[in-house]
């Protein structure tokens, strides 16, 4: 008896010791969540994590060289299993893709046309900054990238990133050398998108499986998205460009449409960033950029027969030679 | 001078369980796509967390597990204090269960750790549906921890070899 109860109080006296430990920090981790739950944006805890990304990115940079080479060998044996089904499905995108060089080719022509009638003005360019992905949290609700570049590669928060098919997610995080995407398919992802061909705007909703749903914020009477129509960036807000290409819709339900991503994230080891930045609008006098054009555009109708006339028939115009006399005066 | 290795020997072996851990949250932060990314990556370091709790708590303390958690969070970019939450809740099971499971077989082990999982990916679930405000599908966590739990014999039998050739026996 004495025994069992001199043996009973000692495993006891283990087991609190070990389990202060665990309870102590237990208490911390859980108020961790609890203030990361309220308020998950906090500065201090979105500091620690550029600081996190920043010191394991050269950690990473390491591991992703091997990790990669491991996967390019899988990749090739399975890749040998599926060589004929591959192929013909590479001929069948190479024949619409002929199609679409084309279209494209007889598109620049119109637009070389409307440039050259100084219709058209082009859209800001677009300088896209290059990076490789050497982190990736593959979590069941959390999904995003890390990115070897950062804010000393131009790269700042809100930036849209790209794979060769199409949108792969936007910075949420950047430190000096790395940056953190969050993919389209995280569960706190929202992107503005436009279904195209049937004037549907939406937001694009994470919702942790492979294929995020749209949310639909605008539909007018008789607007009906189907399956297959493509889903672009809406541009509203003017954090992301417009017309970036994000996937296509797969099934439609009553309330919301599900995605099929144009991006493949199990395949994208390099991704663009774009450097869009939305174009001032306070820089035009009437505040719509669109409304200065008009303006523009009508006075330019106006005056333009008169100085067209007068610089033909006139060549130093007397309209416009008293202008430097009255100011030299 | 013999001495002076010997302490740092011994001092490898006690961190092994710790830096395994951390080894674990690097590889699961990697971009490693197991099958061309159809397989979720199995959280590591869950069963690194577990196997130690289990036989040898004293090699992984509370505080090793709580900075392998915090790493988890900080580079996933999920909500901090939820990986170290999880991590210790699974060594909080693995300590109670420790007198059930010790000297069993490595399938009984394996059932205890699937157990743990299931438990451990209710709180993921139950957290992020907080965090988001809807009700998740619970699919992505359930194939994680499948992927996770399949995974544990394997890993358990080379943690057996380690622990009793380096944590142990210097």
């Amino acid at each position: 008896m004495e025994l069992l109860g001199r043996e009973t109080r000692e495993r006891f006296g283990l087991r609190s010791r070990s389990q202060a430990g665990i309870l102590i920090f237990s208490l911390v981790s859980t108020m961790m969540l609890l203030s990361s739950l309220y308020a998950a944006e906090a500065s201090v805890f979105k500091k620690a994590r550029e600081a996190a990304i920043e010191t394991a990115s050269p950690i990473l940079k390491f591991f992703a060289g091997p990790i990669g080479w491991i996967e390019d060998r899988l990749g090739a044996i399975s890749d040998y299993f599926r060589v004929l089904e591959q192929n013909e499905a590479l001929r069948e995108e190479n024949a619409a893709l002929r199609q679409w060089e084309e279209e494209a080719r007889s598109l620049r022509g119109v637009i070389a046309a409307l440039e050259e009638l100084e219709a058209y003005t082009p859209p800001p360019a677009a300088k896209p900054i290059n990076a490789f992905v050497i982190g990736e949290a593959n979590d069941a609700y959390v999904h995003s990238m890390i990115v070897n570049a950062g804010a000393n590669e131009g790269v700042s928060r809100g930036f849209a990133a790209v794979d060769e098919r199409g949108m792969v997610g936007r910075i949420v995080d950047v430190s000096p050398n790395a940056a953190r995407i969050l993919l389209l398919n995280d569960v706190q992802s929202r992107i503005p998108v436009f279904v195209e061909g049937s004037f549907v705007e939406g937001l694009l909703v994470g919702r942790s499986t492979s294929q995020p749903t749209i949310a639909i914020t605008k539909l007018a009477n008789g607007d009906k998205i189907q399956p297959g129509q493509r889903v672009i960036t809406s541009g509203a807000g003017g954090v992301l460009p417009r017309g970036l290409t994000v996937g296509a819709v797969a099934a439609v339900d009553k309330k919301e449409a599900t995605v099929e991503l144009a991006a493949d994230y199990a395949r994208s080891r390099m991704v663009r960033i774009i450097n869009y930045k939305f174009p001032d609008v306070e820089a035009t006098p009437l505040g719509a950029p669109g409304a200065a054009a008009a303006a523009a555009e009508i006075s330019a109708a106006e005056t333009a027969p008169a100085t067209a006339a007068d610089a033909a028939n006139l060549p130093a115009a007397p309209p416009a030679a008293p202008a430097p006399v009255d100011e030299g005066d | 001078m013999s001495t002076r290795a010997d302490v740092l020997m011994r001092l490898a072996g006690a961190a092994t369980p710790a830096l395994l851990g951390f080894l674990g949250v690097i590889l699961l932060a990697s971009p490693l796509r197991l099958f061309g990314g159809e397989v979720p990556t199995p959280v590591f370091p869950l069963i690194i967390v577990y196997f130690w709790s289990l036989y040898s708590p004293g090699h992984l303390p509370a505080a090793s597990v709580f900075a392998m958690g915090l790493t988890h969070d900080l580079l996933s970019g999920g909500p901090i204090g939820l990986w170290p939450t999880v991590y210790l809740v699974t060594q909080q099971i693995a300590i109670s269960q420790q007198a059930y499971f010790l000297g069993r077989d490595l399938g009984v082990v394996s059932i205890g750790f699937a157990v743990a999982a299931l438990v451990v990916s209710l709180i993921v679930w139950f957290v992020m549906s907080l965090m988001t405000a809807t009700v998740l599908p619970l699919g992505g966590i359930f194939w994680q921890m499948l992927a996770t739990v399949a995974c544990f014999p394997l890993f358990a039998l080379a943690f057996g070899r380690l622990h009793r050739r380096v944590v142990i026996e210097v």
